[in-house]
């Protein structure tokens, strides 16, 4: 088969009311590298915090109304780990009584890619040709690194990157203490957490933490703002999609 | 309080009521135990210079002090030199008859005071061989078996054998030959099988203790210190000639 | 923890140890140290993992004839001249103890290391009763001087400083001590030894039972586990349902991990196999040997979400690597089992209702089970925990209905677009500096101390328009 690459994306719901310059970033790199980009209206979110907090038939509607959002996605993409390993590992089980929509969760589930994984395993991406300038730490959201065993990609496309200096951050498989509802039903023990993240972030002497989950970065812009800190939370897309106009 | 037949039916109910997680079967066992530890065995005799040498790295890296003699007859100056190290009187032992060396005659020549296990006691003799036990500074024992992988001396308890001379006393000296050593847990476990499936004899006792070094902790702050209750110091002695 | 304390709630708890400096230092040496060790452990040693899943093995082969091994336990311990106790509850448990106390005329116990005995409460029921139990682990020791409860599974008193441990012995064993651990180990050397050598009885758990064997393993460091099954007249054995394992050669599997996985070393310093009580032709070991096998809630798990919380083996390595027991140790918790895993463990001892708050003390990261010698997928169960907390009607009706709105949201996209436009209206009276910093109601509980990005002026789904 030949012709561009198509990809949907999928945006998430923090992605979509938080970060829509994270959306705008993967649209201008996929572009970039040649991928047909689109984006099925309708969006809302994958239900993992429904299912995280063990409302599993809530989070069933919600799956069963996303599955077909995708049904003629060739790939999907999610710029979070957390939401991709929703799709990917848990939307399945979700069904266990339809096997008509576990099958088709099934089908989804092998066509959906966190944005890292879409780049370096199906594109064959590892490098990117852009550049950026700086000196910049990766941080492994917990969902990407234990739920879909992934450590590498983000590092090697940040470290194929033209003008970056990539520095290892000290415990950076440690979570940063989001954990979707857990920053709010136990606020103070998820910023302790986020505290120890954050000196982590400084000592590193990055000027920039990356990550591929929208809720580490809500969890760690959040607290390097109020800290004032001038160390930055960006998104792996972020740093990958070169100037506006290529 | 529930019958056994009570409370192991309300547990049958549980296990009949559930869709085990996963097929899963135990550790596969050696088939004819005696003939594997044999086989075990057989190996060693070949593959124990190479044990030898992981025990004494192993035992180092727990703090074991390690020697090695030519014969039975060496034994007693290096029990001598450790007694005099540690400016130790008392010394408590095994019966020779399971030690492989009556102690007595070169220690006391050395001023130094042996007791050691009757094979045999009454309550009284317990009581007598505790308070001997607790007295003494230096427990000499044998070991059945020496674990490589770990630096583990494996001892037995028995007729002879008490629990407490490698317990009691702040130094533990634990002397053993070639054919003890073994390489691997997993060795050691078809040792164990071979062991249970011999009937009950009277020459087998009701423990088994792994010692791997000194007795320690870390309880306070994880502050590593040595000698909490057990020894303080345990000592292994290898001799060729065994 | 004491009933008035667990009144209080999870979330003060939790914040006042989070106000505790020198418990928050303590934490953050104690588990970062455990955390390397393990890691370095397990780095030399390539069969781990295959090791890991064997055990793992072991442990759901055991539960699925879990009343044929315990059969088979129950015959080797009566046939070697044991006794053996089945006790449905904690209570009986303890009953059962008392009574062998009073038959036996017994004034004093010496204990090793137990997680089961403080899940019942025992030192608590013999102390009634006028028996004194003597707890020997150095860790437990210093607790149990300080009249606390250990707050680690492997490290009691983990969250005491050495200065702290000097006063609290100088205090109670009289003396003038200083802070240094190698005298204060000394100290309750001198002091327990006399103890072992007078105990009437000595009490134990166990880490492991061979039901082949009718063989109790324990696991000790310092030698007081051996101390207590030699001395005393009488040694009893407390343990939970799910400690029985087929054969010797599974004892070895989980012998090469559970050290690896608790602290680092290769083995324990000592790992002693127990046969019932004195054998024929010994000189040492005790008259009578008691084994009491104790459900207390967990044999109706096994059929249950939380089945795999059977398997787990007391290491604490979860503990150490869990981001929330690292911030906020082990009491805050509230019941015996602290971390992760105590979670599940008390869900089913006590009940799913006193989880309620604590089912919600995990961001879900999955380090837990990640480092689990058995790899219980402590994460998932978590996660059962709440769902059956939602069907059991246990959580807050206001967080049920929450839910269920915040679902219907999400299934109608009108719905999930008018609410970034109430968003967007609601915040802007907040925003300073392209950010929100003092959010009021519910959503303080973020900006107290984090900032919140407003939502976008244009949601991605309104900028797609004029990228596509």
């Amino acid at each position: 088969m030949t012709g561009p690459i198509r990809a949907s994306l999928m945006v998430t719901c923090l992605g979509d009311l938080f970060f829509p310059e994270v959306g705008v970033a993967i649209v201008r790199l996929l572009r970039r590298l040649g991928v047909t980009v689109n984006f099925p209206p309708n969006q809302t979110c994958c239900g993992l915090p429904l299912f995280n907090s063990g409302y599993h038939r809530e989070a069933a509607r919600v799956a069963r109304r996303t599955i077909p959002l995708f049904g003629a996605s060739e790939h999907v993409v999610v710029p979070s780990g957390s939401c991709a390993w929703m799709v990917k590992k848990e939307y399945p089980g979700l069904f266990r009584d339809d096997p008509e929509l576990a099958r088709e969760a099934e089908a989804l589930a092998r066509r959906t890619y966190e944005l890292s994984q879409f780049l370096v395993k199906v594109l064959g991406a590892s490098r990117v040709g852009t550049s950026f300038k700086g000196k910049v730490t990766y941080h492994d959201s917990c969902h990407l690194l234990r739920g879909l065993g992934e450590s590498q990609s983000p590092r090697t496309l940040l470290g194929n990157l033209e003008g970056v200096q990539l520095v290892e951050l000290p415990g950076a498989d440690e979570c940063c203490g989001f954990g979707g509802s857990f920053s709010v039903r136990l606020p103070d023990v998820s910023t302790s957490i986020l505290a120890k993240k954050i000196a982590n972030v400084e000592k590193s002497g990055a000027e920039c933490v990356v990550a591929c989950d929208a809720g580490c970065l809500l969890q760690m812009a959040g607290g390097l703002s109020r800290k004032g800190s001038r160390v930055r939370a960006l998104h792996l897309a972020q740093v990958l999609a070169g100037p506006d106009e290529p | 309080m529930a019958t056994r037949a009570e409370f192991l039916g309300r547990i049958r109910a549980e296990v009949r009521r559930a869709p085990g997680l996963f097929p899963a079967t135990p550790a596969p066992r050696p088939e004819r135990p005696a003939e594997a530890a044999q086989a075990v065995r057989r190996q060693m005799t070949d593959r124990w210079p190479g044990a030898l040498e992981r025990f004494q790295e192993e035992f180092a890296l727990v703090s074991g002090v390690f020697h090695r003699v030519g014969t039975m007859e060496d034994v007693p100056s290096v029990i001598r030199d450790i007694a005099r190290q540690k400016d130790a009187r008392g010394v408590t032992s095994w019966d020779p008859g399971q030690l492989g060396i009556d102690l007595r005659p070169s220690l006391e020549a050395e001023g130094l005071s042996l007791v050691a296990a009757p094979v045999h006691g009454d309550n009284d003799a317990r009581a007598r061989y505790r308070e001997a036990a607790a007295a003494a500074q230096i427990g000499v024992t044998g070991a059945d078996f020496a674990l490589a992988e770990t630096g583990t001396l494996i001892l037995m308890s028995g007729p002879g054998r008490p629990r407490t001379t490698s317990l009691l006393p702040e130094t533990h000296v634990a002397i053993f030959g070639k054919s003890r050593l073994l390489e691997t847990l997993e060795q050691v476990g078809v040792i164990l099988e071979a062991l249970h499936a011999e009937p009950e004899s009277a020459r087998r006792g009701a423990v088994v203790n792994f010692i791997t070094g000194p007795s320690r902790t870390a309880d306070i702050e994880l502050t590593l210190t040595r000698g909490v209750h057990g020894p303080k110091e345990v000592h292994a002695i290898f001799v060729d000639s065994l | 923890m004491s009933d008035q304390a667990l009144r209080t709630p999870f979330s003060e708890r939790a914040g006042a140890a989070l106000r505790d400096t020198s418990l928050q230092q303590a934490l953050t040496l104690a588990t970062t140290k455990f955390i390397g060790l393990r890691k370095e452990a397990f780095a030399t040693y390539p069969q781990g993992e295959r090791a890991r899943d064997q055990a793992r093995a072991i442990k759901e082969a055991t539960l699925q004839r879990l009343d044929h091994y315990l059969n088979m336990l129950a015959d080797n311990v009566e046939r070697l001249g044991g006794h053996v106790h089945w006790a449905t509850t904690g209570e009986e448990a303890c009953e059962t103890i008392l009574r062998i106390c009073r038959e036996c005329r017994v004034k004093t116990v010496v204990k090793s290391k137990s997680m089961a005995t403080e899940e019942i409460e025992l030192n608590e029921a013999l102390e009634h009763a006028g028996v004194t139990p003597i707890e020997t682990d150095l860790g437990e020791y210093i607790i149990q001087l300080a009249r606390e409860k250990p707050s680690h599974i492997i490290a009691p008193a983990i969250h005491k400083t050495r200065g702290q441990v000097a006063d609290l012995f100088s205090r109670v064993l009289k003396g003038q001590f200083p802070a240094d651990p190698e005298v204060l180990t000394a100290v309750a050397r001198k002091e327990l030894r006399q103890k072992f050598l007078q105990a009437d009885m000595g009490i134990t758990g166990a880490n492991f039972a061979v039901a082949d064997t009718g063989t109790i393993v324990l696991v000790t460091n310092e030698g007081n586990g051996r101390m207590v099954t030699s001395l005393p007249r009488i040694h009893v054995a407390v343990m939970g349902i799910d400690k029985v394992i087929p054969s010797m050669t599974d004892l070895m599997f989980f012998l090469g991990i559970l050290a690896r996985s608790a602290t680092g070393q290769k083995i324990s310093v000592y790992t002693t196999l127990v046969r019932g009580p004195r054998q024929p032709g010994e000189l040492e070991g005790p008259d009578e040997f008691h084994l009491i096998l104790m459900d207390n809630g967990r044999a109706r798990q096994i059929a249950s979400e939380l089945r795999e919380a059977l398997y787990c083996l007391r290491c604490g390595a979860c503990l150490n690597v869990c981001p929330v027991y690292r911030q906020i140790g082990g009491h805050a918790y509230g019941y015996t089992y602290p971390g992760p895993i105590g979670i599940l463990l008390t869900a089913m001892l006590k009940g799913d209702r006193a989880v309620k708050d604590l089912a919600h003390a995990s961001s879900l990261c999955g380090a837990c089970q990640e480092v689990c010698p058995v790899r219980i997928d402590i994460p998932r169960m978590l996660i059962e925990l709440r769902q059956r907390l939602d069907r059991e009607r246990i959580a807050p009706l206001a967080e049920r209905v929450l839910f269920k709105t915040f679902a219907q949201v999400l299934t109608t996209p009108a719905l999930f677009r008018l609410a970034a436009t109430l968003g967007r209206l609601a915040q802007r009276p907040f925003v300073r500096g392209g950010r929100l910093q003092n959010l009021p109601l519910v959503f303080a509980r973020w900006t107290k101390g984090r900032d919140l990005p407003p939502v976008a002026a244009r949601t991605f789904s309104e900028r797609w328009r004029e990228l596509r």
